[in-house]
């Protein structure tokens, strides 16, 4: 770029508004119509799927997805490794179970409480992770995990310990019978939620406080000196993948009438994990793809036995050797494959 | 009153002082350099002044009457005094209008979207990155487009003064020309400015102060031509170089 250059592009300005994003950021509107006609496809599955079975793994599907797309929004757009993330769903499940059991509130509103929740807890965690970077936060919120895990098994008067809870009450709808609809009530719940989660993150990663997120994860010194404050962002970050991943907890509750410390086993936390890096990071798409691809390629081979984990885990490391960005970078690649070829046709 | 005043400000990396008892005043409106060899403590004292990473161990700061020792380097940035730094540095993840927009949304006073929008837009177009440049990753631009954009979201911020470390370094002899120009036109926007180089020709070309460092203290503060006709400073800084030339 020259000097004439420079003096060229002074006198030519055009207006701010027309220009707010480029090749590489759709339009909000377009995303809009894509997440609206993406939502409408999925609510159609359950006259395909009319078995409840098929429909409990798609409803666990839309659980996975919820987690581990709020996982993304902290790991994948903030860069902060917080492994205390299934933490926040565990912490879910016992906050319902116990709103419900023993204080007896409603269970939509111990639903949404147990996000509010999550948000308290999400904020404790951050409190100490505020300064510290990489592998030391990775220590810290993996610590947290396991400190909620060792009060829960402790206070076992309240959470029944080793034991778990059981007939933790279930989400109603009028007077519809929730057992006896094939899943179909549960189905369009965990649908409805996905949607809302997907929505609220999608608008969030856009919002100049999300594009902060990144800037902050980029370069945090230069972050700063453009005035970004390093706290504020890194508690607005862990609190907003906090608020669904809590009612995604409160929700697998209500669904499976019980509850256990599993939820905060390494197993469930190393699933979650494989979902957010199998399908892309900083993409919140990406993680509820391979939150569908994962579960479903699961249960087809259920047949395999003890196979099945090594081939999930052979097929995870195959994609992302070839494409590190994950199943949204193999589409985008795919899609890029496409374009080229339609466009030497056309000339 | 002077929009920058440091008294006795130091910072010390264990024994070795880093920056040691520096004063001096930068008035509203000029460009005011700072020259001295490679380890003189040039880019330790912007650290110090804009609190990133860290702010002085003694001394105070004032920037437009307010000490800002001891500040957050956000609040200090929101106070209105931007910096670049020595390498080219870039949101990468982000594109070049995203880039600009960050520092018109968290550098000032909560701006609404629209005028953030406005004022990173207009920012780019300043720094010669049009339109057509906007959509692009940050991080596919050019060491001289970067360089471009790190003044562009320091801008977009419309801060008072700006601290600039080194735009000249790793860039070609047309890229630097176009950088003075640029400079230029940045103070006659009516921003002071703080400018670090080790090239003098640049700093002769540009400043109506300069402040020579070595080793961390003063070496001469004055009018640009006075301060090089300085014996110390020739010694300390022209002299070897002319020797090892």
């Amino acid at each position: 770029m020259s000097a004439a250059n420079l003096a060229d592009t002074q006198t030519s300005r055009p207006a701010a508004s027309a220009v707010p994003v480029g090749p590489g950021r759709v339009p909000w509107q377009r995303e809009a119509i894509g997440i609206v006609v993406g939502f409408a496809l999925l609510a159609l599955l359950p006259l395909i799927f009319t078995d409840s079975y098929s429909r409990h793994v798609l409803i666990m599907v839309f659980i996975y997805a919820i987690v581990a797309s709020n996982w993304d929004l902290s790991l994948g757009y903030g860069g902060i490794f917080n492994f205390g993330h299934i933490a926040l769903f565990g912490i879910g499940v016992y906050a319902y179970s116990l709103l419900t059991k023993l204080a007896g509130l409603d269970p939509w509103v111990a639903m949404a409480a147990s996000g509010a929740v999550a948000v308290v807890a999400a904020v404790a965690i951050t409190i100490p992770i505020l300064r510290l970077k990489g592998i030391y936060i990775i220590l810290v919120t993996f610590g947290f995990a396991q400190l909620v895990m060792q009060i829960i098994l402790s206070q076992s008067d309240y959470t029944g310990g080793t034991q778990g809870i059981v007939r933790i009450p279930s989400l109603y709808i009028f007077d519809h019978n929730m057992v006896r609809d094939g899943k179909f009530a549960y189905f369009y719940i965990a649908l409805a939620l996905l949607a809302a989660s997907t929505v609220f993150l999608r608008a969030f990663v856009r919002s100049r406080t999300g594009i902060g997120i990144v800037a902050l994860r980029d370069n945090e010194e230069y972050a700063v000196s453009r005035g970004i404050s390093l706290v504020r962002q890194r508690l607005i970050t862990l609190a907003a993948s906090a608020f669904f991943t809590g009612v995604a907890g409160a929700f697998y509750a209500a669904y499976q009438r019980n509850a256990s410390v599993e939820v905060f086993s390494m197993s469930l936390g190393t699933i979650i994990l494989s979902m957010v890096l199998l399908g892309g990071t900083s993409t919140i798409y990406g993680a509820i793809i391979a939150s569908f691809v994962l579960t479903v390629f699961s249960e087809a081979m259920a047949d395999f036995g003890a196979w099945r984990p090594i081939i999930t885990a052979v097929l995870i490391l195959v994609v992302m050797l070839a494409y590190p960005g994950g199943i949204v970078g193999m589409l985008k690649s795919a899609m890029a494959v496409f374009s080229r070829r339609t466009s030497a046709r056309k000339s | 009153m002077a929009l920058l005043e440091l008294d006795d400000v130091s910072k010390a990396f264990g024994s070795l002082k880093a920056v040691d008892g520096v004063s001096f005043k930068v008035e509203a409106g000029e460009i005011f350099g700072i020259a001295g060899p490679n380890g003189s403590g040039k880019s330790t004292l912007f650290n110090v002044i804009t609190g990133i990473p860290f702010g002085p161990d003694r001394g105070t700061i004032r920037f437009d009457g307010t000490p800002i020792q001891g500040l957050r380097g956000h609040r200090i940035a929101r106070l209105g005094l931007a910096r670049t730094f020595q390498r080219e540095t870039s949101f990468d993840g982000l594109t070049v209008f995203e880039n600009a927009l960050m520092g018109s949304s968290f550098g000032a006073a909560s701006q609404p979207s629209a005028s953030a929008r406005e004022a990173a837009a207009e920012a780019l177009e300043f720094v010669g990155l049009g339109a057509e440049n906007f959509g692009r990753p940050a991080g596919e631009l050019s060491v001289f487009q970067r360089k471009c954009l790190m003044l562009a979201t320091a801008i977009a911020m419309k801060p008072k003064m700006l601290l600039l470390d080194e735009p000249a370094s790793s860039l070609t002899k047309p890229e630097i020309d176009s950088t003075i120009e640029l400079i230029r036109r940045t103070a006659a926007r009516g921003i002071t400015i703080l400018l670090i180089e080790h090239v003098l020709t640049f700093l002769m070309s540009l400043s109506q102060h300069l402040l020579v460092l070595n080793q961390g203290t003063m070496l001469a503060l004055g009018e640009p031509r006075t301060v090089i006709a300085d014996e110390r400073v020739i010694e300390a800084y022209l002299g070897t170089r002319r020797a090892a030339a």
